[in-house]
């Protein structure tokens, strides 16, 4: 089993003259949950689309279990796609929308009747199943199609932004009963969404796909804390990371950075990992790494005056102004402040991002 | 839904409307049981005083008109005399071999065929303009494009096709099948394509997923649900063919014949314009299209697709 499910090879798509995909690689490994995550317009949905075979790939290909796939047909590469407007039959009650892909598998009736209800009651919609889609709920819609796409064995599913339009609550359900049913079954998921808090909450992996390129593949976390570039790093986490010019200078051995009108001493170790030939970077900060403190100064200290405040209930986003650049960062609780008020902050400096401000590419330290 | 009252004034200009609308049937059914005589009358004659049935035994059976005066009368014999109050006089004998018999299983034949086959050939095109942009944007239009000339332009080539040098069709049920859906599948074609497009390819493209090949999809998915919209197109179609005239008029002879050719054939050389027995013919020429719209009108209700997708 070490061979992947789904391998993709530089696949490319063009629309016209709009190129949709530039050449995407992905593996995906058997049994796991990966995420595509991305802007409306990325390309998120051609991706899925080219993988179902209902989109043909401008070039590159598709490979499943190892074979060459890129042109076959949907209906014979076993794959189970849910739509993001779910797509479910409506003139067909609930019942029959799951059992469709059984009964053109010409699987036995009886089968087919265990088979929907245990599907039903694992996603506890019994009481819906002699109704049509048209008298479903937001939710009950969802599940209809979860179920649709989970009473087959396919070899994976996909699943573009399927949660997007429903109730934030619902959403949150859902989302835990979607990782519940993947891990429990050891299905492969491959999950389409705009939304980073899903992509984190969910993902083994993360595949981010901006602008039709994949931009990086990594662990949630490693996403967060490493995003290889600009793009990237704004993409993911909210309130946004702040990205400010600065200059790096190196001094008698000491290197220093510059925001606006406040020069930081770089530690001796983020010092190494800089080029020696960069001067104008960008800086970025996310804003829990920033924090308020009281009037003394050891540290890596910032002052202010405050213009923007967001209250949140259990944070409050403040914006500051360090000499020119704006700065925000999020403080606990509800933080009762004026316009033009002065405070003081400790930015930790190990956190800090440096970008390429050319290339938007992240410098490594 | 709480009841809505209508202004006398909307009241009024409505009836207004539905009169209008509807004398022309009123004046047809009203003639089809009038009396020779009262045909073309000044001042009109709204409803018969003596209603009579010989113009629909005219065209359905004439030997019973006959029998009723004797029974002996030779074609072109005007000696019988004229009773005014018949519907064809003494010219009877004319009508005899005129029975609109022929007429009815022609029309039925050949609309029922040609609308079938324009509703097949419509329906392959309207999916694979509509999913697959078949042809891009210019052949869409350039099938609408054949109704934009007049049906007399596209005719000529037909009588020339159809000729004895060419197809030799001229004068068969074949021939006139194939010109009528020739002619009507632009109009399935933009019709059928509308229903097609209300619906979201995604509900296609799950059954695809769901294991269906395109073709599967398409017939187990497609059709089921714009069924509303292909029975209302079938009954459209049904009705240009049912009713045309000019080809019909050019492209037979004797040995096939339809309604609408049999009606302007109630002339007579001695009683003029046969009115009474065009309205009896044209009346149960329309009693099959009332029928049948009658029986399909709840397909004719949209808003199958409800529930499908999320909004």
């Amino acid at each position: 089993m070490s061979e992947p499910v789904l391998e993709l090879r530089s696949i490319s798509k063009n629309f016209g003259a709009n190129e949709a995909l530039k050449d995407v690689n992905l593996t995906v490994p058997h049994g796991s949950l990966i995420v595509i995550l991305g802007p409306a317009g990325a390309g998120k949905t051609t991706t899925l689309r080219i993988i179902a075979g209902l989109e043909a790939p401008t070039s590159g290909q598709v490979f499943i279990e190892g074979h060459d796939f890129t042109n076959h047909q949907p209906n014979m590469r076993d794959i189970a796609m849910i739509f993001d407007n779910l797509a479910l039959y409506p003139n067909k009650t609930g019942y029959e929308n799951i059992a469709s892909p059984l009964r053109i598998a010409k699987t036995p009736k009886a089968e087919i009747e265990r088979q929907v209800h245990e599907m039903a009651k694992m996603l506890k919609i019994d009481h819906i199943l002699d109704r049509t889609p048209a008298t479903f709920s937001g939710g009950e819609r969802q599940r209809v199609a979860l179920g649709r796409a989970m009473v087959r064995q396919p070899r994976f599913y996909l699943l573009d932004e399927p949660l997007s339009s429903l109730d934030f609550m619902l959403r949150i359900d859902l989302r835990t009963e979607l990782k519940r049913l993947q891990r429990e079954s050891g299905r492969t998921f491959l999950f389409a969404t705009p939304d980073y808090t899903e992509a984190l909450a969910l993902a083994d992996t993360v595949c981010v796909l901006l602008d039709g390129e994949v931009r990086q593949v990594a662990k949630a976390q490693e996403l967060y804390d490493e995003p290889v570039d600009r793009d990237v790093a704004k993409f993911v986490g909210n309130p946004p990371i702040n990205i400010m010019p600065g200059r790096l200078t190196r001094e008698n051995g000491d290197a220093s950075i510059a925001i606006g009108d406040v020069r930081l001493k770089l530690p001796k170790e983020m010092e190494h990992g800089l080029p020696a030939s960069l001067s104008d970077v960008e800086i970025g900060v996310r804003p829990e790494h920033v924090r308020m403190v009281g009037g003394d100064s050891t540290g890596a200290h910032l002052s202010g005056a405050v213009n923007d405040l967001e209250p949140l209930g259990m944070h409050t986003t403040v914006g500051v102004n360090l000499g020119g650049v704006n700065l925000f960062f999020t403080v606990p609780g509800v933080q009762e402040f004026k316009d033009g008020d002065n405070i003081e902050m400790h930015l930790d400096m190990e956190s800090i991002l440096f970008f390429d401000p050319q290339t938007g590419r992240r410098v490594s330290s | 839904m709480p009841e809505r009252k209508l202004s006398p004034f909307n009241f009024v200009g409505l009836v207004a409307g539905v009169l209008f609308a509807v004398f022309p049937i009123f004046w047809m059914v009203s003639t089809s049981f009038k009396v020779r005589s009262e045909w073309v009358t000044s001042p009109p004659t709204w409803i018969s005083s003596k209603p009579t049935v010989d113009n629909y035994l005219t065209i359905l059976a004439p030997h019973v008109l006959l029998e009723r005066r004797g029974g002996t009368q030779q074609v072109g014999d005007e000696s019988f005399g004229g009773d005014k109050d018949d519907a064809v006089g003494g010219a009877i004998g004319d009508f005899l071999n005129r029975s609109a018999w022929p007429g009815i299983k022609g029309t039925v034949i050949i609309s029922v065929s040609a609308t079938i086959l324009s509703i097949v050939v419509g329906l392959m095109a309207a999916i694979s303009i509509s999913r697959y942009r078949f042809g891009g944007n210019f052949t869409p239009f350039f099938i609408l494009a054949g109704r934009m000339f007049p049906p007399i332009a596209i005719a000529i080539p037909f009588v020339i096709m159809f000729g004895p040098k060419v197809f030799d069709i001229t004068d068969t049920y074949f021939g006139l099948i194939v010109a009528y859906a020739a002619v009507t599948v632009p109009f399935s074609t933009w019709m059928l394509k509308s229903f097609v497009d209300e619906l979201p390819p995604e509900i296609e493209e799950a059954a695809m997923m769901d294991g269906f090949s395109r073709w599967g999809a398409h017939l187990k998915v497609t059709v089921p649900l714009i069924k509303g919209g292909i029975i209302a197109t079938t009954l459209f179609i049904l009705i240009l063919n049912w009713s045309e005239f000019l080809f019909a008029l050019i492209l037979t002879y004797t040995k096939v014949q339809t309604i609408p050719v049999q009606l302007s054939k109630y002339f007579s050389a001695t009683e003029g314009t046969l009115y009474g027995v065009q309205a009896a013919l044209a009346m149960v020429s329309i009693i099959p299209l009332v029928i049948i719209g009658f029986f399909i009108q709840r397909h004719l209700v949209r808003g199958l697709t409800l529930g499908a997708i999320k909004r």
